[in-house]
């Protein structure tokens, strides 16, 4: 075949994996941005679960075009350019060693990507308080104004909640109020574990001596899963729990329930702090 | 059949290695080393200032762990010598000048070892134990594991000084020799003693580097 | 065989010498009294017996083999040389043996034996996983099974392909006779199998319950069986930086003449940039592992924040180490693929300098993104940004990877056999691996995914589906240059399909899994996700049966079939295919000299241009 009529059926394959990748995309990007979008996890039922679910469709909107183009390719050319049996498979293919255009573009397009996705994702991340995720002591993105304060103790293998505002009240349930921003205090007494509150979209990790901060505002009533979520020993896979989310009204029945039956031991418990340390240490000096 | 290579057993056919290949390896060996050790002890330097930053329970340096400064300055001025030592004897080794090679080498192993034996005074005299803060910790570790380093640095030393003494009044030694086997192939070392000014200098090189990181560990852990 | 022999330095000496140096160590670990290293305080363990034992057991080991002979000759002022190598004998892969091609036929056989360990127990960890409740093991040895898969694997597989593959082929490619450091080559290998023997004793000692990462205070906290989990990890750690120190000299020194930078094959270039990781990132491992070490005997406080310690210390120390390792696991996997897409598309490598800038900007690049780990862990908010930039922007460089590869399927005349599919296959499941750590880097994503099974599908699509896939691909494409003997191919291809089809559908339906909530290293799960994971469970046995096609393949073929390769049976151009198959033991009679195409493919037409390299007969190096 001479080098041009070979350039011209390069050229005709190059358009049809054009036009294949176009075709895919469009296909996908409707049933990703309206299908699988919405549906992703963690649910939509708090606002770090909003920013999440939206936060995925746009990553997943930006790679559907790449995918497509990268999985239609690797088809379409061993498919297209496959040595069929019977024709000589020691003769060479052509000597292309590289093309600037192909590899700027290719540049110009994943750069742009990238740098989309990292602006995105810490605006995101600003904008909706960390999204559930743990920021440590000293949090940025939090909300302004006043949040329902509640501390997550993991220890091997349980977690218990202390409201702060309640007279620091150490309950084995998790119920939290409906509406309200909350802060999470997350921290461990012994290893490392990590309070997920999966339906919530809150994870952060609970570290021995520190304290882990997390905001969440839940929108809807119901119950959520929570899951140790870093690995911590014997029994890590028996640290779950279920929390619930109630009306103000009704937690604030249960929480005066829980002050009235705690109230003998409560005085065994040190006091409400934001990181505890369980043994006195008087090692040094 | 290929024309590069047959399966004859034939050793005429092939060439013994000149000397200066080993000798490169050595050099590019030193420094790929070198670097892998400063890695190593980044680690410490990390841990140092980053529970120093976080000072957990305010336990970080409690008052009463006192470094014993004068010991300390004492090591890391024993170790900074033998170093210079290390380089000059690689220097004159390179000027052909065995006999100065062997002096000034013997200096920096004596230099090196005494500095290994005064850290051991300095764990058995130390007033704090491990337990006694992050810094005590810090401290015992690295010190401990840089003397583990400088040892196997003065083994170097003492292959190079021994290998430097056995031949004092020779020229040059019979390829092969070091390997015991009279058979031995075509492609062992031509001139295996002319490896004497490569393996020096990689040495000095690898000393140098390690006794800087001996000073910057001085200084973190002594002085600041 | 002669008693001489057997009494010599050789694998039975060792294994002797290593058990009765165990012993010894322990002893001496009782000796050690202290106020602070009171061993048997309130925890009735005895560590200190443990790690002393488990290093003069590898002393002896070592000893054994005859690693010592050579430095107590130079310590009696014996000049260096290079040990006379024996030429022939299966002895020769049962010890010492500085013949690179020797030690990578070792390094393959043991890592082989090593792996195929480590997923039997990932079988184990499935068949617990079929019902949500815990039926199969209980906590303690779930979790030591959990720990020895995921360590067994990612010890052995940072070697996966340097020690086979990059041993064998990077001085023949280069036009060597050997590597820079014959004696630290072989002394890698031995390493890691004493390693990996360490690494079996943990369950003799109780398992340990903290999975590779290793986290402290847990690990502080934990019984004696951790000190297995540690002590292999600093002796891996070792194998590994000596093991990068002599690919980097040897790939700097040891060029023929002809040979510049320029035209290095890639595959090289992959081992290169893998290596200089190799060199740099585990001194750090070992120092961290260290420092457990001493929390655990000596009572030090680096990880116990109630002297002045934090969890944190050890999570920035590991992951600092631990992401530049998980590119060690990438790279030399990208290596291989371009590599190999030359040979069975017929055309030079696509882009050969944006090949290389990728590689080379992985591997810079590895080093600034290890908090993406930490993303949830409570680290200053402050940071998490630029983690997410700098790990976003780690895709790029693997991007040119990808085009690079697509570049060089274009056009091409494709040849579909076995090694060939894996690298296809290579493709796709690194595609769907970046892609799932795109969501990862992503902190509002990550809050949903990190320490979830989307997690762990994630990096077994990237050191499974790629790493693990051009393993093979290397093994069928490479075997039978190192033996002379090819191997079934119909079977290779039945491996391939089993293996690709189970890959699959095991960690596919693992991404969702771990989006709809399922925590890792948990023993139970929630009940509306048994169907999934009983679909994953089953599709992992496939996927261990694919082994087995494997394994079948390679005995048979091997040990009675026996049928010669020839010594170019892919019609290959690059220079190892110029060799006889196997490669003689001095490699080329004279040192070639090397022409300036690496990929001499393309010339539609015509076979004529000369495979590589144009060989000047009268030039000697001198």
């Amino acid at each position: 075949m001479s080098s041009s009529a070979a350039a011209g059926n390069r050229r005709t394959h190059a358009l049809r994996i054009a036009a294949l990748t176009v075709i895919a995309t469009a296909i996908a990007l409707p049933l990703v941005i309206f299908v699988l979008g919405p549906n992703m996890p963690p649910g939509k039922d708090t606002t770090a679960g909003v920013s999440q679910v939206f936060d995925n469709t746009v990553l997943l909107v930006v790679m559907t075009p790449f995918t497509m183009f990268i999985l239609i390719f690797i088809l379409y050319t061993v498919l297209a350019f496959r040595v069929r049996p019977g024709d000589d498979d020691q003769r060479d293919g052509a000597p292309i060693r590289g093309h600037m255009p192909s590899q700027i573009a290719w540049l110009a397009t994943t750069t742009a990507a990238v740098l989309f996705l990292a602006i995105f994702g810490s605006a995101e991340l600003l904008a909706s308080n960390g999204s559930g995720g743990g920021e440590g002591p000293k949090p940025i993105a939090k909300p302004s104004g006043s949040a329902f304060q509640v501390q997550v103790i993991g220890q091997q293998w349980e977690f218990t909640y202390r409201y702060p505002s309640y007279g620091g009240v150490e309950t084995a349930q998790l119920v939290l109020p409906v509406g309200q921003e909350i802060e999470f205090h997350v921290t461990s007494l012994d290893a490392v574990h990590s309070f997920w509150a999966y339906e919530l979209g809150v994870k952060a990790d609970a570290n021995p001596g520190v304290d882990n901060v997390a905001f969440v505002k839940v929108k809807k009533q119901g119950t959520f899963q929570i899951r140790c979520a870093e690995l911590c020993g014997l029994w890590h896979g028996y640290m779950f729990d279920t929390g619930r989310v109630v009306s103000q009204s009704q937690f604030a029945t249960w929480i005066a329930g829980q002050q009235k039956t705690f109230a003998g031991s409560q005085q065994y418990l040190p006091k409400y702090s934001l990181t505890y340390t369980p043994d006195p240490q008087d090692r040094a000096g | 059949m290929s024309e590069l290579a047959s399966h004859s057993t034939d050793y005429s056919v092939i060439e013994s290695e000149p000397p200066e290949v080993m000798g490169r390896n050595l050099r590019v060996g030193a420094h790929l080393w070198s670097s892998a050790t400063a890695f190593f002890f980044v680690a410490f330097l990390f841990t140092y200032f980053y529970l120093r930053s976080l000072n957990n329970h305010g336990l970080w340096h409690p008052k009463g762990v006192k470094p014993p400064v004068t010991l300390g300055t004492l090591i890391a001025i024993a170790v900074a010598v033998s170093a210079i030592a290390s380089l000059a004897a690689a220097r004159r080794l390179r000027a052909g000048d065995r006999g100065a090679f062997r002096s000034l080498g013997l200096v920096a192993l004596a230099l090196g070892i005494a500095a290994i034996v005064l850290q051991i005074v300095v764990f058995s005299t130390v007033g704090f134990g491990p337990t006694d803060g992050a810094y005590a910790s810090v401290f015992l570790a690295w010190s401990g594991f840089y003397m583990v380093f400088v040892a196997g640095t003065m083994y170097w030393l003492e292959v190079l000084l021994a290998t430097s003494f056995r031949y004092r009044s020779q020229v040059a030694s019979e390829p092969g020799e070091a390997s015991g086997d009279p058979d031995r192939m075509g492609d062992d070392i031509a001139r295996p003693l002319s490896l004497q000014s490569p393996g020096a200098d990689a040495f000095a090189f690898t000393w140098g580097v390690l006794a800087g990181i001996g000073v910057l560990t001085w200084i973190i852990l002594y002085l600041i | 065989m002669k008693l001489r022999r057997l009494i010599g330095f050789n694998l039975l000496t060792a294994v002797i010498l290593g058990v009765i140096g165990f012993y010894v160590g322990w002893w001496l670990g009782t000796l050690f009294k202290g106020p602070s290293i009171d061993y048997l305080g309130d925890t009735q363990q005895n560590d200190v017996s443990l790690f002393i034992g488990y290093f003069t057991g590898v002393l002896g080991f070592l000893v054994g083999l005859g690693f010592a002979n050579y430095p107590v000759q130079r310590m009696l002022g014996k000049p260096a040389s290079l040990r006379a190598k024996e030429t022939e004998g299966k002895a020769r892969y049962f010890g010492l043996c500085t013949d690179h091609k020797v030690v990578g036929i070792q390094y393959l056989i043991g890592i082989g034996a090593f792996i195929f360990i480590g997923g039997l127990n990932a079988m184990l960890i499935r068949y617990e996983l079929i019902t949500p409740n815990q039926h199969a093991w209980n906590g303690n040895n779930y979790l030591t099974l959990v720990g020895l898969h995921g360590t067994m694997m990612m010890g052995m597989m940072t070697s996966g392909i340097l020690g086979p593959f990059a041993n064998y082929l990077v001085p023949i490619m280069i036009g060597a006779r050997r590597m820079a450091f014959p004696r630290i080559e072989a002394l890698t290998f031995w390493l890691l199998m004493a390693a990996g023997a360490i690494l079996m004793t943990a369950i003799a000692f109780g398992g340990f319950p903290t999975g590779w990462t290793g986290y402290a205070p847990l690990i502080d906290q934990a019984n004696m069986g951790v000190d297995a989990y540690i002590a292999f990890f600093a002796i891996v750690g070792l194998s590994m930086c000596l093991l990068g120190l002599n690919m980097v000299a040897t790939v700097i020194t040891m060029r023929a003449p002809g040979m510049t930078w320029g035209r290095l094959p890639i595959f090289v270039w992959g081992q290169f940039s893998t290596a200089i990781l190799m060199l740099l990132a585990p001194p750090v491992l070992i120092s961290t592992l260290l420092m457990v070490m001493l929390d655990r005997t000596a009572q030090t406080g680096f990880f116990n924040d109630q002297i002045g310690g934090s969890s944190y210390l050890y999570e920035n120390l590991f992951w600092f180490f631990g992401h530049p390792e998980v590119y060690i696991l990438a790279l030399p996997g990208m290596g291989i693929l371009l590599e190999i897409l030359p040979v069975f598309t017929r055309k030079p490598l696509w882009g050969y300098k944006l090949a290389v800038s990728g590689l080379m900007g992985i591997a810079l690049l590895s080093w600034l993104v290890w908090q993406h780990h930490l993303f949830m862990s409570g680290i200053n908010a402050d940071l998490r940004p630029f983690y997410m930039l700098s790990t976003e922007l780690i895709s790029l460089p693997t991007g040119f990877i990808f085009i690079c590869a697509l570049g060089t399927l274009w056009a091409g005349r494709i040849r579909l056999t076995s090694p060939m599919l894996f690298c296809l296959a290579w493709l796709f499941n690194f595609l769907i691996g970046g892609l799932s750590g795109v969501f990862l880097s992503d902190v509002p994503s990550d809050v949903t995914t990190h320490g979830s099974f989307f997690s762990m599908a994630h990096f077994h699509y990237t050191i499974m589906g790629a790493l693990l896939f051009s393993f093979f691909g290397g093994i069928y494409f490479w075997l039978p240059k190192m033996t002379g003997i090819k191997l079934n191919e119909r079977l290779a291809k039945a491996h391939f399909w089993v293996m690709f089809i189970a890959f699959n559908s095991t960690f596919g339906p693992l991404l969702v899994i771990g989006f709809l909530g399922m925590p890792r290293r948990a023993v139970t799960y929630a009940g509306y996700l048994q169907g999934a994971n009983t679909w994953v469970s089953v599709s992992a046995f496939f996927l261990g049966g694919s082994m087995l096609i494997f394994l079948f393949n390679f005995v048979w073929s091997l040990v009675f079939v026996r049928e010669p390769a020839g010594d170019n049976p892919w019609n290959s151009k690059s220079i190892e295919w110029q060799l006889p198959s196997p490669v003689p033991v001095h490699n080329f009679d004279r040192i070639p000299t090397f022409g300036p195409d690496p990929y001499p493919y393309g010339h539609a037409g015509s076979d004529a241009i000369p495979p590589r390299p144009a060989v000047a007969p009268t030039r000697h190096t001198q």
